[in-house]
């Protein structure tokens, strides 16, 4: 048997409105959305992946060391060759040896991701299993694809016992060419708009896959992929569930299309709310349908973030996408090479700090002479505790931004960029200068040892309005896309408002 | 060891000139500097040069210096290139005394040069920020102009410097620039003008920052041995200081001050023995107006802190008790990275000889030039004394 023991969910902060497309185009052509989820110029599948995955783990109070397997299922992989899933589980600080498998290919990955954890939790030979899934869709502005897409993540942990049990599963495909597609080398999805035939496609399959399931349910709720926010209840006949069912879980009318996400993301929403049974049902083009059946017996640790906060005109909702903007101006001058971006992955994904042996002073990047005493002796690594309070703080304009940054800056607009003093981790605190655990040091002076708390670093803006930063505010860490350069896009950590 | 005098100074003008090239700017300013001399001075007399330039634009990367000396005909005088950055020439002056004081040259010339006009705004940009920390700093999205308005931000916090004390660092730097025909933004501008202007990155406007410029600047150096060869009239380089820090303003221990300016401030009081209060007159590195403020504190003119009311008692302008940036500044004279520091010590020279025209201080006998690389990791101060002055105290 396997069973979720935690779920996590993540949405961007950004929402645009049905109105929003009609007041642009005259007309939205995404049935049964009001409202969708779009990412942030500097996110991608793999960021939001990484904020779903980092609150599934924090839900259950587990470290990324935890999970011996890991999957990262999109439809939108940021690139289409390297694998992501070493830099997903570099940010989550998941085992070097642990197995990781990519699922791509077409919306049902995110199911066909659960299939596998479950196959490996079943064999045996991974006791955690961590699937993350995320996706942010995009067609050709005008086409009702475009219209759905909506962005998020949703990730589950899996182990063999745990309050939900996945006690089912089936799955079907049959041949159905021309639905949904993107052709290699293209960015944008497409189809070609037959409605009967992408209709039957979508419950044919469906209806296969619960049809093969062994028992007859009679879910609370039923997950069903949503590519729009009707196609799902058209397929409730197929399923052999009532609409109201189906809409119990629905999230598509108020995010929108989440691909790959779309069925994992129902279903943490649908556990973290103490659903007692569910039919989970994905659906991918081309075509094909996984079935789960699940029955809880206990709360799911979970922590859904599904809530915008920001409403974006369609204008802007171009801009952040990148529809409207240009890339990256020709230059020269100051150049960071690949190669030394990757020595300083530790620090970009996981903060890793230094502390010197001999003082005791904290040092980030940990390299060169010890800022505390001058010594050269080599700094232990310690992790940060990924929150801080701002020092210094500054809002980018235009004109104020390296030609890096021109294209983030076309798209997200200004943005806050600051010195950060960041946070020990809360372990790492309470240590003498020798480095040794002081198990009496008061928890809030630490005066008699004068070990360093925070240490410096700077760090760009997200997630807030850039004046949302100012001097003394608490801050919290996030990865996100920084920058690309040589096609190469380099991701590492930005501090945004500290969440309560 | 024996003293060093600046016997001759001169410049080109600073802005954008299509028509120029680094080399004929050198030119110019070489020039200038050689006709500055009070009596005859023959450019074969000069034992040593140092060049200060960033390389903006990657013209000449390699061998700048030389490549412009021996235009000037220098072709077998030892030339050393000298870069830290916005404070490269003012690095080279310090070279050329080190090398006068040490009895290797008795003639030594001191430089810089830029051109920063002649390429795309986004070209540039990608060399402005090449002092800046690259790794962390500049990828945090930030190039000079966001680091100092992250001191602005936490001098403004800890002190409660106001914008409008900005504001006032542009007007006053801006009304004596109207005084200097080598200035690249000779005009005046209003408070209102200077409160007003497009934001860059926040608290600092337009007004805040400094041009992007072309030209450059020379100064001669020469020995006690033979100073009375060029002058009857001598300016004794009467103290030097240098210092540096982190190149990244988060790994230093303040953000309301520049500590390499403090270390280099102390080291050339100490050797000219003397208080800030001695001062006659300052060029300091007003890149953005926040610089020149936490300059104010970190030579001495005030306690940390006071800088706001510094610049509002009008203490700092031409007629006040210590005019800082006669010449305009930065700000307003213009700012070619590799050329600024030599051109601070055109303008000391200028005004202990007698020449600076409409903004001569009156009868001064001390200036001071103050010189930043970056946001601070490299700063040099020079005393300049005019000999004549002294001596009948």
């Amino acid at each position: 048997m396997t069973a979720i023991t935690a779920v996590g969910a993540y949405t961007p902060r950004f929402r645009i409105s049905a109105a929003a497309f009609e007041e642009a185009w005259g007309h939205f052509r995404a049935a049964g959305i009001s409202e969708k989820a779009v990412p942030a110029a500097d996110e991608d599948a793999l960021t939001m992946g990484s904020e779903a995955a980092t609150r599934a783990l924090e839900a259950v109070e587990l470290e990324g060391t935890d999970v011996d397997w890991l999957a990262f299922a999109t439809s939108t992989p940021p690139v289409a060759e390297a694998d992501l899933t070493a830099r997903l589980g570099a940010m989550l600080a998941v085992s070097e040896s642990a197995t990781r498998h990519v699922f791509t290919g077409s919306t049902r990955a995110g199911t066909r991701a659960i299939w596998a954890g479950m196959d490996a939790i079943e064999a045996g030979s991974g006791a955690t299993a961590l699937v993350v899934t995320a996706d942010a869709p995009i067609g050709h502005p005008d086409s009702e694809l475009d219209h759905a897409a909506g962005a998020g993540a949703a990730a589950l942990v899996l182990e063999p016992d745990g309050p939900a049990h996945i006690t089912d599963r089936a799955e079907f495909a049959h041949p159905y060419p021309g639905t949904r597609f993107r052709n290699t080398g293209d960015d944008e999805k497409q189809g070609l708009g037959v409605t009967q035939y992408d209709r039957r496609a979508f419950t044919q399959t469906i209806g296969g896959a619960v049809a093969e399931l062994e028992h007859e349910r009679d879910p609370d709720v039923a997950v069903v992929q949503a590519p729009d926010g009707k196609l799902p209840y058209r397929a409730a006949g197929a399923a052999g569930v009532d609409t109201d069912a189906i809409r119990a879980a629905a999230t598509v009318h108020e995010l929108g299309d989440l691909g790959a996400a779309s069925v994992p993301a129902s279903l943490a929403a649908a556990l973290a709310a103490g659903t007692k049974s569910i039919l989970a049902v994905s659906y991918g083009s081309g075509a094909g349908a996984d079935a789960f059946a699940l029955e809880t017996a206990g709360d799911v640790p979970a922590r859904i973030d599904l809530d915008g906060d920001a409403t974006l005109s369609y204008a802007e909702y171009l801009r952040q996408r990148g529809v409207v903007t240009t890339g990256p101006p020709s230059g020269g001058g100051a150049y960071v090479s690949v190669p030394s971006w990757q020595r300083s992955i530790p620090q970009r994904y996981r903060l890793e700090a230094g502390r010197c042996p001999d003082c005791g002073a904290l040092s980030f990047p940990p390299a060169g002479a010890c800022d505390g005493c001058g010594t050269l002796d080599a700094a232990e690594p310690v992790e940060l505790a990924g929150t801080g309070t701002v020092e210094a703080v500054t809002t980018i304009s235009h004109g104020g931004a390296p030609p890096e940054f021109a294209p983030h800056q076309s798209r997200s607009g200004d943005y806050a960029a600051a010195i950060v003093a960041l946070d020990a981790a809360t372990d790492d605190r309470d240590r003498d200068g020798d480095g040794n655990r002081n198990e009496n040091a008061d928890a809030n002076t630490n005066a008699d040892t004068a070990t360093p708390r925070t240490v410096s670093v700077p760090a760009m803006g997200t997630d807030a309005a850039p004046d949302a930063f100012a001097v003394g505010d608490r801050v919290e860490t996030t990865i996100r896309r920084i920058y690309t350069q040589e096609g190469v896009t380099r991701y590492g950590f930005k501090i945004r408002p500290q969440m309560p | 060891m024996r003293d060093a005098y600046l016997v001759g100074a001169g410049q080109s003008a600073y802005g954008a000139f299509p028509e120029e090239s680094y080399r004929s700017l050198f030119r110019t300013a070489f020039d200038a500097a050689v006709d500055s001399v009070p009596d005859e001075f023959d450019a074969d007399e000069i034992d040593e040069a140092f060049i200060g330039t960033l390389g903006v634009g990657g013209r000449q990367l390699g061998l700048s210096g030389p490549a412009v000396t021996e235009h000037v005909g220098l072709d077998g005088v030892p030339c050393t290139r000298v870069e830290n950055a916005c404070a490269a020439s003012g690095f080279a002056v310090r070279q050329a005394v080190q090398a006068v004081k040490s009895g290797m040259a008795d003639v030594a010339l001191a430089g810089g040069f830029e051109v920063m006009t002649d390429m795309s705004s986004d070209a540039t940009k990608y060399w402005l920020g090449v002092s800046g920390e690259t790794e962390w700093e500049r990828l945090s999205g930030t190039t000079f102009s966001g680091v100092y308005a992250q001191m602005a931000s936490a001098h403004m916090n800890e002190y409660g410097t106001t914008r409008e004390q900005l504001s006032r660092i542009a007007v006053k730097n801006h009304a004596n620039g109207a005084k200097n025909p080598h200035a690249q933004l000779g005009f005046e501008c209003s408070l209102e003008d200077a409160q007003s202007a497009p934001v860059v990155a926040d608290p600092l406007n337009l007004y805040h920052c400094c041009p992007t410029s072309d030209g450059a600047a020379c100064a001669l150096i020469v020995s006690e041995d033979v100073v009375d060869d060029y002058t009857d009239d001598p300016i004794r380089v009467a103290g030097v200081g240098a210092g540096s820090d982190s190149v990244g303003l988060f790994q230093r221990d303040t953000y309301t001050g520049v500590p390499a300016s403090r270390r280099a401030a102390k080291t050339a009081y100490e050797m000219a023995d003397i208080d800030p209060a001695d001062l006659d007159f300052a060029e300091v590195h007003d890149c953005f107006a926040i610089a020149e403020l936490l300059a104010y504190e970190d030579l001495g003119f005030c306690e940390p802190g006071e800088a706001g009311d510094l610049i509002e008692s009008g203490a700092t302008e031409l007629g006040g008790d210590l005019p800082v940036n006669t010449s305009g500044g930065l700000k307003s004279k213009g700012h070619p990275i590799g050329a600024t520091g030599a051109g601070q010590v055109v303008e000391a020279f200028k005004q202990l000889s007698g020449t600076a025209g409409e903004r001569q201080v009156e009868t001064p006998t001390r200036g001071l030039t103050h010189n930043v690389g970056g946001s601070g990791g490299a700063a040099v101060v020079h005393v300049f004394e005019r000999q004549q002055e002294v001596s009948a105290r």
